[in-house]
C-alpha cells in the first residue's frame, strides 16, 4: 500500500522518531512503523493532536535524529503554528512532514489542500507520483532536509495512500545515531546554537530560510522524480503531480495520443523548478495542468509563465479553473479522457448508448445509496437517542455542537440528526462555550456539545478551560468508547497503552473533568432509563459547565469484538410491527442494521450475522418482543 | 404520508390540528398508548416521528373532531340531560364526616372520602390520583391502599397526566380502576372506552369509576412556577384556593403563612387551550365535585363541595357514602342549580366564540359539532353584554 | 510469470459492504498475482465507508504494470460481488457488454431500507438485472457454509475460491496457501483454505 511504502521508504532513511496523530488515509504510516519500533530502533508515538505530534518530531530532529511527523490534510492546520516557527529556524537531523490528503472527501468532512503552506511557510513540498516514489521519495526526503538542513513536506492523497502497487525495496541502514542537544553557540548556529527567533533575529533567520529555498530549487532542476515523457514538439503539454501521472498515463494510452501529447510529472513542486519548467513551457502552446486538491500548481506555473512570458511566449492554460477539470473532488482516468478530449476535439465512448441507458434504469431500482450508519451495537446510537430525546423533551429548542470521529455521524439519520454544527476537531467544545454566554442576548436554549474521548485529549481540554472559567452555561457529554475508532481504534492518553503497546498511565477523564470543579456525571449508554433521568437532571441545572461522560467500549474494540452480550431473538407473537402503539419504532426510528423488517412476515427479525448482542433494542421495543 | 398532511388521523393530526391549533389540554390521553409521545413537564412531546396514517393518539383525543351527542347517548340516560350540566340526576352539597379528611383535604374532602370508600369497598382496586409532591407540577399515581388516598388529597391547579397514568396501569393485572378527573380528561376516557381501538377494549373494561371535577381552567406550569417563585420564594407550598370571584384573588398556603395572589396576576398564567373548553362541570363522569357556594358565604362554604350525580353508578356510590356515614349532607339552596346552570352555560358560550372567532366561522367549531344540540342552545341563549 | 493474462491489464473489481472483508480479499488476489510475477495495482475505498457504507477495490493486473489505482468507467473484465446490490452499482458505472461477474446473494440492508425509506429490490429482480449487465454471470451464496466455519465473512475467501475456478486468472491453490499463511493467525490457515475449496465448487455446474 502506499502508506506502507512510505513507511518503507522512512526506515530505509535511517528514521528514528515517528509521530503524528491517527486521521484517514494517513494512519497506517504510524501504525506500520509502530510494529517494528522494537527491531528498527524506533521511538513511535501516537500524540494527542498534530501539534504536539510535530513539536515532538521536531525534537527529535533538533536531538540530531532523523524525525517524520504524519497526519491527514487537517492536522497540518493544527500544526502551523509550530510548522512556522521550525520552517524559519530550520532543523538539523532530517526532518519530513507528511501529509496524505482526501481530494473527494472520501473519509473528510473537507477537501483541504494543505500543499499551500509549502510555499507560505516557504519550504519543500515533494509529491510522488506511484507507489515506487513513495517509497523513493520518503526515503530521499530526509536526505534532501539534511541537506538544506529545513523541514520537508511529502504530500500523498487518498489514491496512493490507500491503493497498493508493485514496489522494489532497499536496504535497511544499520547505525544507531546518539541523541544529543547542543545549545552552547550562538542563536544563528543552526547546529550547534540555542534555536530562538527574537526580532531581531528575524531578518537573518528569514534571508537564511530562502537561501536554502533556492539551494532546493537547484536540486530540484536536476531530480529524476521531474521526468518528461512524449514527442519534443507536442501539441499539448499536460503537467501533472501525485497519483494523476497514472491516470494521465492510462488516459492517453486508452486513447492512443501518446504521439501528440507530452507529459511532464514533477515529483518536486515547491519550490517549481523553474529552469526545468521555462524549458518545457516553450515546447508547445497548450498547457494543461493537472492536479489533485486546489489550482497550486495552476497558479504557481501560471506566475512562472507569467514571469518568463518573453522567453516561452503567450500559453493557453486548461485545468481546473476554466472548466476542463472540474473544480473540486477528486481526479480519475474518466475525467482526464473527457478534458483531454475536450482539448483536442476528440471524443471517446466508454461503453455505448444501449449499454449505459440500462445501467441508468436500473441502477435507480437495483442500488439506492447505501447511507453511512452507526455499526450495530454501536455506544453512539444508545447515545444519541438518550441526547435526543432528552433535547425534545426538554422542549426548549436545545442543540448539539458535534465534532470529528465516528459520532459525527449523529448528524445523519442514523444519529437521529440530534447534531445541529459539524466542523474541526474540538470546535463542538469551543462553540458551546460561545453559545453558553448569549443569554445576555435573551438566548434561552439549552446548549449541549459532544466529543469522543480521543477528541477530549486532542482540542477540547483548552475549550473546555474556557467553559469553565468564563462560566458558560452548557453541557459536555463525552462519549468514551475506550479509543479512537473512526481510524482504526488507535490508542490515546486515556488508554493503557501506546503505539508500540508498551503500558503507560492512563489519564482518567473523569478524574480531569473533577479537577475543574465542576459537576461531573458518569453513565452508561446502554442504560436507557437511568442516563436519561441523568440527562434530564443535567438540562434542569445551570449556570456552569457539567460534564456527563458515557462510557462503554466501541463495538469493534477488541475487548468486545465476536463477543455478544447477549443472545437477541423475536417473539413475532408479541411483535406490534406496523400497527399503532409501536409502528416498527426499531427499524424505521432506532434503525440498527443489526434489525431487519421481513417484508413477508411482517415482523421484525435480527439480522444474527449483523447483530452484536449489545441489547439496547430490547429496552426499546415498548411490546416487550425483543428478548436479550 | 407527508409531513404536514392536515388529513391525519394520527401523530401528524395531533401535531396540525391540536399542537399547533393551541387546543391540546394537557390531558395526556395521547400518552403511553406508544412510545413515540410523552407528556414532560407540563408538555405534550412528539418524542418520535409516527407515520401512521390513524392512532390511537387522535382517536382518544378530547380535542380532535369529537361527536359530544354521541357520547352522551352512550354514557347516560336522555331522561337526565340537562342542556347546560349534562347528565343531571341531582345536586347536592357535602362534606367529609371524617374532619381529618377536611383538614388535609381541599374544601368538603368530598372526593378524598368518595375515593377512601370506593377503595375499601372493593368498587374499585386502585384509583388514579393527582400526586401531591410537588403542588406546583403533579404526576399521576395509582393508589391502592386507602390510607394513602388522603396524601393525594388538596387541589392541583396545573394538569396532572392522569390520563397517560392510567394507560399505563390498566395494561398490567386485573384489577377495577378509579380515576379523578379533569373535565377534559373525562372526554378522552369516555372516547376511549365508547370506541377502544384494538386490545384497548379489555383495559377499558377495567375503568370502573370516574369522579369527575368542576374546572373553570388550569395553569401554565412555566409561567405559574415563576410567579410562586416571585411570590413565595423557596418556602414550600403546602396547598392553594381560590375563593369566589369577589375575593380577586387566589390564596397560597405555605408554611410561613397564606400568600394573597392578585387574581390578574393568576389570569396571565392560564393556559391558552382552557379558553377553547366546552365543559366546566365535568359532564362525563359518574359524580361530579366542585367547591360550594352558599348565603352563608365563603368562610363556611370553603368547607363543603357541591357535587352533581350523573349515573346510576354514581348514585350507588352516593348513595353508599350517606349509608356508611362518610359523608355528612346539608340542604342545597334553592336557586343553586340555576346559578350553576348559568356559570356553566357562560363557559360554554366564551369557548363556542372563542373557538368561531378563530376560524372566522361560527358553523367551524374545530373540534365541536356545530349541529350539536347543547350548541345550538347555547348559541339562541343571551348573555347580554359580556 | 505465470500464463498470459486474457488481456493486460485484467481489471477485476472486489465491491461490498463495508466490514465484508473486502480489503483483505483484494490484497490476497493481488499478491497471489505478484507471486507469480505480474504487476499489480490496488485502489481501495475504505474510512468512512466501512461504516456500513459501500466498497470497491479496483485490481489492475498486468505484465508491465503502471495503471492508474481507479479503472476507467466501462473498462471491468470481471466482477466480484460479496453483496448484490454492490454488484449493481458497480456494473451501472464500470461494466460493459463484455464482462464477467461473481455474486453472492444475501443482501446486506441499508440503513433506509432498515428504516422504511428504500425498498430493498426482490432477489429475482437482482439476479435478472445483474445478467441483463454481463455476458456470464454465476450467484452464489455463501452465508450458511461462512457460519459453519465459524465467521460470516469467510464468504470473501469463497468468492476467491470461485473466481479462481473461472480459471480467468491463474489463482493455483498452492499460491493461494502460501499468500494466506502471511495474512491471517496459523490457526486460522486451515480454515480459508476451506473456504477457498468451498467457493472453487461453488459454481461449478453453472459456468
Amino acid at each position: 500500500m502506499g502508506n506502507d511504502a512510505i513507511a518503507r521508504g522512512a526506515l530505509e532513511a535511517g528514521v528514528n522518531v515517528v509521530t503524528g496523530y491517527p486521521g484517514t488515509p494517513s494512519s497506517e504510516i504510524v501504525e506500520q512503523l509502530a510494529k517494528v519500533a522494537e527491531e528498527s530502533n524506533l521511538y513511535v508515538e501516537w500524540s494527542v493532536n498534530e501539534k504536539v505530534a510535530l513539536e515532538v518530531a521536531a525534537a527529535g530532529s533538533y536531538a540530531r535524529l532523523k524525525s517524520m511527523c504524519v497526519m491527514k490534510q487537517v492536522g497540518v492546520n493544527v500544526a502551523a503554528d509550530s510548522l512556522l516557527h521550525i520552517a524559519e529556524y530550520g532543523t538539523r537531523g532530517g526532518l519530513v512532514l507528511v501529509s496524505c490528503e482526501d481530494p473527494g472527501a472520501l473519509s473528510s468532512t473537507n477537501e483541504g489542500d494543505s500543499r499551500p503552506y509549502a510555499k507560505m511557510m516557504e519550504f519543500p513540498l515533494l509529491e510522488p507520483g506511484d507507489f515506487q516514489e513513495a517509497k523513493d521519495m520518503a526515503k530521499w526526503a530526509f536526505e534532501l532536509s539534511e541537506d538544506i538542513r529545513n523541514i520537508v513536506m511529502l504530500r500523498s492523497v487518498t489514491r496512493l495512500s490507500h491503493a497498493s502497487g508493485n514496489v522494489i525495496m532497499g536496504e535497511l541502514p544499520k547505525d544507531r545515531p546518539k541523541a544529543a542537544f547542543e545549545f552552547s553557540s550562538i542563536p544563528m548556529d543552526q547546529m550547534k546554537g540555542p534555536i530562538l527567533a527574537f526580532p531581531t533575529l528575524v531578518d537573518p533567520l528569514r534571508r537564511r530560510q530562502l537561501e536554502k529555498l533556492s539551494k532546493a530549487e537547484k536540486i530540484f532542476e536536476g531530480s529524476p522524480f521531474n521526468k518528461y515523457t512524449g514527442p519534443a514538439k507536442p501539441e499539448l503539454l499536460i503537467i501533472t503531480s501525485s497519483v494523476c501521472k497514472l491516470y494521465v498515463q492510462e488516459a492517453l494510452d486508452i486513447l492512443g495520443l501518446w504521439e501528440r501529447v507530452g507529459l511532464l510529472k514533477l515529483g518536486t513542486t515547491w519550490p517549481l523548478p523553474s529552469k526545468l519548467l521555462e524549458q518545457h513551457l516553450g515546447i508547445c502552446e497548450k498547457i494543461f495542468i493537472v492536479e489533485e486538491g486546489t489550482p497550486f500548481l495552476e497558479d504557481n506555473i501560471k506566475a512562472l509563465a507569467a514571469e518568463k512570458a518573453k522567453q516561452v511566449g503567450i500559453k493557453t492554460f486548461f485545468g481546473r479553473k476554466d472548466g476542463t477539470l472540474p473544480p473540486v473532488n477528486e481526479l480519475n482516468p474518466d475525467l482526464l479522457i473527457k478534458g483531454i478530449n475536450f482539448i483536442l476535439g476528440e471524443s471517446y465512448q466508454f461503453v455505448s448508448d444501449e449499454y449505459k441507458a440500462k445501467a441508468l434504469e436500473i441502477i435507480a431500482a437495483g442500488a439506492p445509496v447505501r447511507e453511512l450508519t452507526f455499526c450495530p451495537g454501536c455506544p453512539h446510537r444508545a447515545s444519541f437517542w438518550l441526547i435526543n430525546s432528552a433535547l425534545k423533551l426538554d422542549n426548549r429548542a436545545g442543540f448539539l455542537c458535534g465534532d470529528i470521529g465516528c459520532y459525527s455521524l449523529g448528524a445523519g439519520p442514523c444519529g437521529f440528526s440530534t447534531i445541529k454544527i459539524l466542523q474541526a476537531m474540538g470546535s463542538g467544545m469551543g462553540m458551546a462555550s460561545g453559545f453558553g454566554k448569549l443569554d445576555k442576548f435573551g438566548m434561552t436554549q439549552p446548549i449541549m456539545a459532544v466529543c469522543g474521548d480521543s477528541t477530549f485529549f486532542h482540542a477540547v481540554i483548552p475549550a473546555l478551560v474556557n467553559a469553565v472559567h468564563n462560566r458558560s452555561d452548557m453541557i459536555l457529554v463525552v462519549l468514551d468508547n475506550s479509543g479512537t475508532a473512526m481510524t482504526g481504534f488507535q490508542p490515546h492518553p486515556g488508554s493503557p497503552s501506546g503505539a508500540i503497546g508498551t503500558r503507560l498511565p492512563v489519564l482518567d477523564i473523569e478524574k480531569l473533568c473533577n479537577s475543574l470543579n465542576v459537576r461531573v456525571e458518569m453513565g452508561d449508554p446502554f442504560d436507557l432509563k437511568g442516563t436519561r433521568e441523568t440527562m434530564l437532571d443535567l438540562l434542569e441545572d445551570g449556570g456552569n459547565p457539567r460534564v456527563l461522560i458515557l462510557k462503554q467500549p466501541c463495538a469493534l474494540s477488541p475487548i468486545k469484538k465476536g463477543q455478544k452480550m447477549y443472545e437477541m431473538a423475536i417473539d413475532a407473537n408479541l411483535c406490534l410491527a406496523d400497527l399503532c402503539g409501536c409502528n416498527k419504532l426499531c427499524t424505521r426510528v432506532f434503525k440498527c442494521p443489526g434489525l431487519i423488517w421481513d417484508t413477508q412476515k411482517e415482523k421484525v427479525r435480527i439480522d444474527e450475522v449483523l447483530c452484536t448482542g449489545c441489547g439496547v433494542c430490547a429496552d426499546i421495543c415498548p411490546a416487550k418482543a425483543i428478548k436479550a | 404520508m407527508d409531513k404536514n398532511d392536515k388529513s391525519s388521523k394520527g401523530q401528524q393530526g395531533i401535531n396540525i390540528n391540536v399542537l399547533k391549533q393551541g387546543l391540546c389540554t394537557g390531558c395526556s390521553a395521547c400518552v403511553n398508548l406508544c412510545p413515540s409521545m410523552e407528556y414532560y413537564k407540563d408538555k405534550t412531546i412528539l418524542l418520535h416521528d409516527c407515520n401512521l396514517d390513524k392512532g390511537r393518539c387522535f382517536t382518544y383525543c378530547p380535542r380532535a373532531p369529537t361527536d359530544f351527542e354521541m357520547l352522551r347517548r352512550e354514557l347516560f340516560d336522555p331522561e337526565d340531560m340537562v342542556l347546560e350540566l349534562g347528565s343531571f340526576k341531582g345536586l347536592y352539597m357535602t362534606r367529609a364526616t371524617n374532619e381529618n379528611i377536611r383538614t388535609g383535604a381541599q374544601h368538603g374532602g368530598t372526593v378524598t372520602a368518595l375515593i377512601q370508600l370506593a377503595l375499601a369497598q372493593g368498587i374499585i382496586d386502585e384509583a388514579v390520583l393527582a400526586d401531591n409532591n410537588d403542588l406546583l407540577l403533579p404526576s399521576a399515581q395509582p393508589i391502592a391502599d386507602e390510607d394513602e388516598v388522603l396524601e393525594k388529597a388538596r387541589s392541583k391547579f396545573v394538569v396532572s397526566p392522569t390520563v397517560s397514568a392510567f394507560n399505563r396501569i390498566s395494561r398490567a393485572g386485573e384489577g377495577k380502576i378509579g380515576v379523578v378527573a379533569t373535565p377534559c380528561q373525562a372526554q378522552a376516557l369516555t372516547k376511549m372506552k365508547v370506541n377502544p381501538v384494538l386490545e384497548d377494549k379489555l383495559r377499558m373494561e377495567k375503568l370502573k369509576l370516574v369522579i369527575g371535577l368542576f374546572c373553570g381552567w388550569a395553569l401554565d406550569w412555566r409561567k405559574f412556577q415563576k410567579l410562586m417563585k416571585e411570590k413565595a420564594g423557596d418556602f414550600k407550598i403546602k396547598g392553594m384556593d381560590i375563593p369566589p370571584s369577589n375575593h380577586a384573588c387566589m390564596e397560597v398556603y405555605t408554611i410561613k403563612g397564606t400568600i394573597k395572589v392578585p387574581i390578574e396576576e393568576i389570569s396571565n398564567c392560564v393556559r391558552d387551550d382552557c379558553s377553547y373548553c366546552f365543559d366546566m362541570t365535568c359532564e362525563f363522569a359518574d359524580i361530579s365535585v366542585g367547591s360550594a357556594r352558599s348565603k352563608e358565604g365563603w368562610d363556611v362554604d370553603k368547607g363543603w363541595n357541591q357535587l352533581i350525580v350523573r349515573t346510576s353508578k354514581g348514585a350507588q356510590l352516593l348513595a353508599l357514602a350517606r349509608e356508611k356515614g362518610v359523608l355528612e349532607f346539608k340542604k342545597v339552596p334553592d336557586n343553586n342549580i340555576e346559578k350553576l346552570k348559568k356559570a356553566s352555560a357562560r363557559k360554554k358560550h366564551a369557548c363556542l366564540m372563542n373557538l368561531a372567532q378563530k376560524t372566522g366561522n361560527w358553523d367551524d367549531l374545530i373540534y365541536i359539532d356545530s349541529g350539536d344540540p347543547v350548541v345550538r342552545h347555547i348559541r339562541g341563549m343571551n348573555f347580554g353584554q359580556q | 510469470m505465470g500464463k498470459k493474462l486474457s488481456c493486460d491489464p485484467y481489471n477485476l473489481i472486489i465491491a461490498g459492504v463495508g466490514g465484508q472483508g473486502n480489503v483483505l480479499a483484494s490484497r490476497v488476489v493481488g499478491d497471489m498475482m505478484i507471486h507469480q510475477g505480474y504487476k499489480v495495482t490496488i485502489g481501495e475505498t475504505f474510512g468512512a465507508s466501512q461504516r456500513g457504507g459501500s466498497v470497491m477495490s479496483h485490481l489492475r493486473i498486468s505484465a508491465r504494470g503502471g495503471f492508474s489505482p481507479q479503472m476507467p468507467k466501462g473498462k471491468a473484465h470481471m466482477v466480484v460481488a460479496l453483496e448484490p446490490m454492490e454488484a449493481i452499482r458497480v456494473l451501472a458505472t464500470y461494466g460493459n457488454p463484455k464482462v464477467k461477474a461473481l455474486c453472492n446473494t444475501r443482501p446486506i440492508q441499508s440503513v433506509g431500507v432498515i428504516c422504511g425509506d428504500q425498498i430493498y429490490p426482490e432477489k429475482k429482480h437482482i439476479i435478472q438485472w445483474i445478467e441483463s449487465l454481463c455476458a456470464n454471470a454465476g450467484f452464489f451464496d455463501t452465508t450458511k457454509q461462512a457460519l459453519d466455519l465459524g465467521d460470516s465473512i469467510f464468504g470473501n475467501i469463497m468468492a476467491l475460491g470461485a473466481l479462481a475456478a473461472t480459471g480467468d486468472l491463474p489463482m493455483p491453490l498452492n499460491i493461494f496457501k502460501t499468500v494466506i499463511s502471511k495474512k491471517v493467525v496459523p490457526a486460522k490457515i486451515a480454515t480459508n483454505l476451506k473456504a477457498f475449496g468451498i467457493g472453487m465448487e461453488l459454481i461449478k455446474d453453472k459456468k
